[in-house]
């Protein structure tokens, strides 16, 4: 009897393979919807509130990583205790500055951003796109990149507060109150403060600021948009 | 690999692809559960991308990913602290059994063999099930299950004497 021979024989039932994606993690299935949305404010938006009630439904006797969100570029963990990061200055790892043009290259589409003259400096990483300008006194840093280019990811303790909003129609989440963590793809993770992240169209458009309130961030974001600032 | 290590996800995604039905299977064996191997397989991938930076340039890519997903996968295992069955079906024969005793037959046998499997210990049962049934060579074999190539052949060895003696008290 070769048993080394009927093992290899075997053909197994396995279960079907799931298609996985670092850009849409199987565990928020949001983003597969994100078309609909702009189409169907309302109805993403109370999806969102219910997903986001869900999120925070689970038992916290489970695993310590316990929940997922996602937003466009951005996957939201919610865990029991947040991992080591520092806290750093909403500048640092931004990148090299780049012209304008170079910008909009690495994005695929044309920067969204307020009207702010000069325009603060444009730093480029891994085709993220970020300028840091001042809000009523405060350093507030505006990121944006193109919807399955980039990845990066929000660790969220108990205490931070995710609330679903609207930007221009299109559905974001403002995270605020007890800081989180965020990781990027080749920098070291840092402390984040308030942070407001929307979608438009395949662009993720992202504001934080330490002092950041939700109406200065809604507000900012319209800024971006011509005829509503 | 270059445009990956850059931060293209799609590249990334591109260079993984061929990979995750096996990244998905290993994942299976180990958690014993479709859901958890699901999530397992998702998070090592996720791992994977953003240790995309370290990966050596030139070095095969499975091994080093079904090391991440075998443990990622084990992590999963120990902290769900489930102990299920793996519960493998053998697929249906389909046109090749020439009659349906035979067919009979052959299924009863198949049957028997992976029952005599999934009662080996952890350790057995995964080399071979790596080694033969997922095909994976004995350099992926020791990265999935995070030991030398040498460790890999003496479980082997050690491992089918068990299953003949397994299978053979079923017969």
């Amino acid at each position: 009897m070769d048993l080394e021979r009927e093992l290899r024989a075997l053909e197994i039932a396995w279960p079907e393979t799931p298609h996985f994606s670092v850009a849409t993690p199987r565990h928020a299935r949001w983003r597969r919807h994100a078309t609909g949305w702009r189409r169907h404010t309302a109805v993403a938006l109370a999806a969102l509130a219910v997903a986001v009630a869900a999120a925070f439904a689970v038992p916290q006797s489970r695993a310590a990583i316990l929940r997922f969100l996602d937003l466009g570029g951005v996957t939201i963990e919610f865990v029991d205790r947040l991992p080591a990061a520092r806290e750093r200055p909403l500048s640092a790892d931004l990148g090299p500055v780049v012209t304008r043009a170079e910008a909009e290259a690495a994005l695929g589409r044309p920067l969204l951003v307020p009207h702010l003259q000069p325009l603060p400096p444009l730093h480029l990483r891994n085709r993220v796109v970020s300028l840091v300008f001042a809000e009523h006194g405060e350093p507030v840093l505006l990121s944006e990149f193109a919807f399955g280019s980039f990845f990066f990811k929000k660790l969220v303790g108990g205490s931070t507060s995710v609330v679903p909003v609207v930007v221009h129609g299109d559905s974001g989440l403002w995270l605020s109150g007890a800081e989180h963590a965020v990781f990027f793809t080749t920098v070291p993770p840092r402390l984040a403060g308030n942070v407001l992240i929307w979608q438009d169209g395949d662009l993720t458009l992202r504001i934080e600021g330490r002092r950041l309130t939700e109406a200065q961030a809604l507000d900012l974001a319209d800024a971006i948009y011509p005829g509503m600032g | 690999m270059r445009r990956a290590q850059r931060g293209d996800s799609r590249a990334f995604e591109e260079l993984v692809q061929p990979h995750q039905e096996i990244a998905f299977r290993v994942a299976y064996l180990i958690t014993r559960n479709a859901a958890d191997a699901e999530d397992a397989a998702q998070e090592a991938l996720v791992k994977a991308w953003r240790a995309l930076g370290r990966f050596r340039a030139g070095a095969p890519l499975r091994p080093w990913l079904l090391k991440i997903v075998a443990n990622e996968a084990r992590n999963r295992r120990r902290s769900a602290g489930r102990r299920e069955r793996l519960a493998l079906r053998a697929a249906s024969p389909g046109e090749a059994a020439p009659s349906p005793e035979e067919a009979a037959v052959a299924a009863d046998e198949r049957a028997r063999l992976l029952a005599a499997l999934d009662e080996l210990p952890d350790q057995a049962r995964l080399v071979l099930a790596c080694r033969h049934l997922l095909a994976l060579s004995e350099e992926e074999t020791a990265a999935a299950l995070g030991v030398r190539r040498g460790t890999v052949k003496s479980r082997s060895a050690r491992a089918l004497e068990r299953l003949r003696e397994a299978y053979g008290s079923r017969a």
